[in-house]
């Protein structure tokens, strides 16, 4: 979850009244924000589905509602800036939408500023995808001379002077000298045109997603502020305007559009419109198991700042803000009627389903399997089961094919184990410390690739033991291996068998009604060097069935 | 007064201890190792345990001793250097120097204290003629030659004792004590003397009769068919000494911890169902409404396949579904709005949450009631540090019934977090891409004074349960068993939970979660 952090002073200044700090987060935690004190500063933990939340002005906006301080429908005026904005027709397979707005009266103070900067930034890596589906540029429009294009350039046509660098680049150089550049280009990998925003007199505001040019930026002498937000998703390039530019007018500046003319259509962004949605009374107390009267909802929704247009027996006409563009569903407000009602007055009611438990079979016999191995005296672990090649099949002399991972972490966990005893032997190694004998077991899952299944891998579940000390040799786990199969009902055959981790005319396997269940024997001296070890190691390892 | 309990206790050293008091009362320790033929640590053993019956009392009083070093020990023998020199002088009369080296074979050491001592003792004159230095024996030199000074007859003392204790040396020798420690010829230690005296009960013991019997100290087969048992004096142990510690082989105390959840899930009347560890996009997220630019979805949150390459999708008409929900919406819903991808569903992965498990059984059951859950393992691309693992457990349930509620939700919740021991807990808005209303639960900690977070549910979204064919409330919640684990074992690094270091899992106990009142034993 994304987290923000804001000052206490300033959400208290703009509440326009003191809280006490346990208090507010209490509030905050039950608005569904965790929340963390660290003296003046408060560090918030946002959902997933609320980047309206990501900025102070965006919380405050809530707990306005929430508080009961000022409820219903936050309002919003936006005048046209008379700015028109051309969208060149050669965006469209790169990055091809893109809304702006005007905003003016602005006053910025530091904490504005930072406000302003973190909500960019916060919206950028959560709502944005690193900027992949969004990317937000804010400038001067003092600096600027309207109209404004929205177009590409080859990558060495043009060249400017980009934020926080001393000269000027050519796009294809931002992408290899600009910090910024080295960050984002992934996203423009394979284009061979790059956007950028330029002004009536070809000054350059900004190439999306990368960068703003030096020559727009934003001061504190700032009075009139572009904005603008590209990307490849209308929706979302919208909903990421409507967040910043409501934010700024909860700080009291003045909203403006601006025109967007795409080859085909025209559109004012941004729309500030509420939108419209029915609420069925009966469904959202049936959801919530709640008795609330229309007027309860309302007054309830009201405080999660939503407007009510109409209201009836059965149901509720709501006005959602515009910066609300989580809502998918009807069960998207009915959640917000449960925050509005409180989670922590909702009591919980006894679930009255009758139905009879079980274990699942397998790990009955799991159980049944640990219990034996207990009783002749093996410890259980539990191991991963990502490992690499190298313990799983190099160390154990064998070779063999695994579930493979594509993007792992790091060189020791590749691939997934199809054995459980390198674990095990791994264990042994990193107990040399401890005193001789060890006897340990694990049950456990492996995975072996099958092409006839859906996955094209199966899990099968195992246990294997192994043993280190004098006393492990064949006679002592031909004798565990018969104690745990007689346990089990199993009658198995033992034939000797050649398996390049154990001693030769040391290992055997065990066939029960002609399925090969396993081997057992003296471990192969390079295998137990091969784990450090110094001492004899007896072992091992059966597929899990009953007789 | 009956002595005979107290007789009857005592074993055979104790009674050889005491039998060597008889007649005497008192005796220093070393007598008595003499007469038993005891060593010191087994008469001394013997005695405390005598004292503590109130048979004897033990006197201690400190003494110092003397005894002689190495080079003491030499010259005992060969005579102190001064001694040897002056038998040479008084053959000779006078001699020079370097001659009377000679001839006495001495280290120059040894001469340089001979000479030192003979001047001292006014045996004999160092005379210079010239370049020659040359000794005279003196008038008392003379008459010493027959007769041992008092250092030497010290010497011999100690020699002869092989032990002294200064205090019972002759007032006269005493006074030599400290030359012959300066000379580093002897050492002084100081003793503590223990004596052991008889207590009016430990002579009624006597005069009463005690004789030592043989004491055997293990029980055998020999003795116990022979019969030789009954004649035999079982020697008594010190029960207070430690032994050795042994430890159970043992259940690792996560599986302790998924049993423990289990056994609370099935007494609710969950019926237990198993995943795999290799599963489909498709069902691993697309069914489960998250789309498929969701950040849960990106290569550094999930851990991607390149073996199997590639899996195989459900039945056609599920994944048309599936895509129509992402995509446009169902069941109201406005949907994602993109452009949904089959060949994304078909990438294989390894399961990143249980809920896959839950999803499939209700797929193929979507009659209610239902009443499952999953313990099983889930993958995540993260670097293994003290907070995090990259694979690790979580247990799902979920519950459909028609009328369910969030509040029934809430039921089920409190629930489960009370039968594992819990007793404060609250509620707390949370998200989750294919639950609405989402809730978290927090448990709270009385150590820290705070808040933790325990589990996340909801009901499972229209979007998800549509396309799948149900048209009832499910309740859905999951538990990472990672916190548990920790909360259990008092763990603070996450890693600990698979370190398997055998002697931390030997001496690992797992708490339960109501212990019971321990059973005394009568």
């Amino acid at each position: 979850m994304p987290t923000i952090t804001v000052s206490y002073s300033d959400i208290c200044s703009m509440l326009g009244r003191e809280f006490d700090s346990t208090y507010l987060c209490e509030r905050l935690n039950m608005m569904g924000i965790e929340t963390e004190v660290i003296g003046d500063e408060l560090k918030l933990e946002i959902l997933h589905n609320r980047p309206d939340l990501l900025s102070p002005e965006g919380v405050v906006r809530a707990l306005k509602g929430f508080l009961g301080i000022e409820t219903g429908l936050p309002k919003y005026r936006a005048t046209p800036s008379g700015i028109t904005l051309r969208v060149d027709k050669s965006v469209k397979s790169v990055r091809p939408f893109i809304s702006a707005g005007v905003v003016t009266g602005v006053k910025l103070t530091d904490e504005i500023v930072a406000s302003l900067m973190q909500v960019q930034e916060k919206l950028h890596a959560s709502l944005c995808r690193n900027r992949r589906k969004g990317s937000i540029g804010v400038y001067d429009l003092d600096t600027i001379e309207p109209p404004i294009r929205y177009t590409t350039v080859s990558p060495e046509e043009i060249s400017f002077t980009p934020l926080d660098f001393g000269r000027t680049l050519t796009p294809a150089q931002i992408l290899r000298e600009h910090p910024k550049g080295i960050e984002y280009g992934w996203i423009m990998e394979g284009w061979n045109r790059y956007p950028i925003l330029m002004d009536e007199k070809g000054r350059v505001l900004s190439m999306p997603p990368i960068i703003n040019s030096e020559e727009t930026r934003v001061t504190e002498k700032t009075e009139r502020l572009f904005i603008d937000v590209t990307g490849e998703d209308e929706r979302l390039v919208n909903w990421t305007l409507v967040i910043l530019m409501t934010s700024l007018s909860e700080r009291g500046f003045r909203l403006h559009t601006v025109s967007v003319e795409y080859p085909n259509k025209r559109i004012e962004t941004p729309s500030l419109r509420p939108k419209r949605y029915s609420l069925n009374v009966k469904v959202t107390n049936e959801l919530l198991g709640l008795n609330l009267k229309p007027s309860k909802i309302a007054e309830i929704l009201k405080t999660m700042r939503y407007g009510v247009a109409g209201s009836r027996k059965d149901s509720l006409t709501l006005l959602a803000p515009p910066y609300r563009g989580d809502i998918l569903h009807q069960v998207d407000l009915i959640e917000d009627v449960g925050i509005g009602y409180g989670y922590d007055k909702l009591t919980p009611v006894a679930g009255k389903v009758f139905t009879i438990g079980k274990k699942a079979p397998i790990e009955s016999l799991a159980d049944r399997v640990r219990e034996i191995m207990i009783g002749l005296g093996f410890t259980e672990v539990m191991t991963y089961t990502l490992t690499n090649p190298h313990v799983n099949f190099e160390l154990m002399r064998t070779t063999g094919d695994a579930v493979e991972i594509s993007n792992p972490v790091s060189e020791d966990y590749t691939i997934v184990r199809t054995w459980l005893l390198p674990s095990l032997l791994s264990v042994l190694r990193s107990n040399k410390r401890n005193p001789l004998p060890q006897q340990i077991f694990e049950v456990g899952d492996v995975v072996l690739l099958d092409d006839r299944t859906e996955t094209g891998a199966v899990n099968v579940r195992r246990v294997a033991a192994v043993a280190i000390g004098s006393r492990a040799n064949w006679t002592y786990i031909k004798a565990v291996a018969d104690a745990l199969l007689r346990e089990l009902d199993i009658a198995a055959e033992v034939r000797g068998t050649d398996h390049p981790s154990f001693l030769g005319g040391r290992v055997a396997e065990f066939i029960f009604r002609g399925r090969r269940l396993g081997v057992a024997g003296e471990v192969h001296p390079e295998v137990i060097l091969g784990f450090e070890l110094e001492h004899p190691v007896v072992a091992l390892e059966f597929d899990l069935i009953s007789g | 007064m009956d002595i005979d309990p107290t007789a009857q206790d005592l074993d055979v050293h104790e009674v050889k201890t005491l039998l060597a008091l008889k007649g005497g009362e008192r005796a220093p320790v070393k007598k008595i190792e003499e007469s038993t033929g005891l060593d010191h640590s087994a008469v001394m053993r013997a005695a405390l345990r005598l004292s503590q019956r109130g048979l004897i009392k033990i006197e201690e009083s400190e003494a110092l001793t003397i005894r002689l070093t190495p080079e003491g020990e030499a010259d005992s023998t060969k005579g102190l250097p001064e001694r040897r020199m002056l038998r040479i002088l008084a053959e000779r009369g006078e001699c020079s120097l370097d001659e009377l080296q000679k001839v006495a074979q001495m280290s120059p050491g040894e001469v340089r204290i001979a000479l030192g001592w003979l001047r001292r003792k006014e045996w004999a004159e160092i005379l210079r003629e010239g370049n020659r230095v040359f000794l005279k024996i003196t008038e008392k030199g003379k008459v010493n030659l027959h007769e041992e000074s008092d250092d030497e007859k010290l010497l011999k003392t100690v020699s002869k004792w092989g032990e002294a204790e200064v205090r019972k040396l002759p007032q006269d020798l005493r006074s030599e004590v400290g030359t012959l420690k300066r000379r580093g010829l002897v050492e002084v230690v100081e003793r503590v003397e223990r004596s052991l005296i008889l207590t009016d009960l430990g002579k009624r013991v006597l005069e009463a009769g005690v004789t030592p019997t043989e004491e055997i100290s293990e029980l055998t087969h020999e003795l116990l068919v022979t019969g030789r048992w009954k004649n035999t004096k079982f020697k008594r142990y010190d029960l207070s000494l430690g032994v050795p510690p042994i430890y159970p082989a043992k259940i690792h105390p996560h599986q302790k911890v998924i049993e423990e959840i289990r056994d609370v899930l099935i007494g609710m009347g969950f019926v237990e169902i198993k995943s795999r560890i290799v599963e489909s996009e498709f069902w691993n997220f697309d069914i489960l409404f998250q789309a498929q630019d969701h950040p849960a979805r990106e290569v550094h949150s999930n851990l991607s396949l390149s073996k199997p390459a590639r899996t195989k999708l459900p039945s056609p008409e599920l994944v048309r579904r599936v895509a129509k929900a992402h995509e446009k919406g169902v069941a109201g819903s406005t949907g994602w709005g993109y452009k949904f991808s089959t060949e994304i569903s078909r990438k294989p992965v390894l399961c990143s949450q249980t809920t896959v498990a839950t999803v499939r059984y209700l797929t193929s059951r979507p009659k209610p009631p239902v009443k499952i859950f999953c313990i099983d393992r889930v993958y995540r691309h993260e670097k293994i540090d003290y907070k995090h693992l990259a694979e690790f457990y979580q247990c799902e349930g979920i519950v459909m019934d028609r009328g369910l509620t969030l509040r029934n939700m809430l039921g089920y919740l409190r629930q489960i977090v009370t039968n594992l021991g819990f007793e404060k807990m609250r509620f707390r808005p949370g998200f989750f891409p294919f639950t609405e209303p989402s809730v978290e639960a927090d448990v709270f900690n009385e150590e820290r004074r705070e808040w933790i977070e325990i589990l996340g549910a909801g009901l499972f979204r229209p979007e998800l349960l549509r396309p799948i064919g149900i048209r009832y409330p499910v309740l859905a919640w999951g538990i990472g068993l990672s916190r548990l684990v920790m909360m259990r074992l008092g763990l603070d690094d996450i890693r600990d939970i698979f370190s398997n270091d055998l002697e931390w899992l030997a001496s690992s106990r797992y708490p339960p979660t109501h212990a019971p009142e321990p059973l005394g034993v009568e």
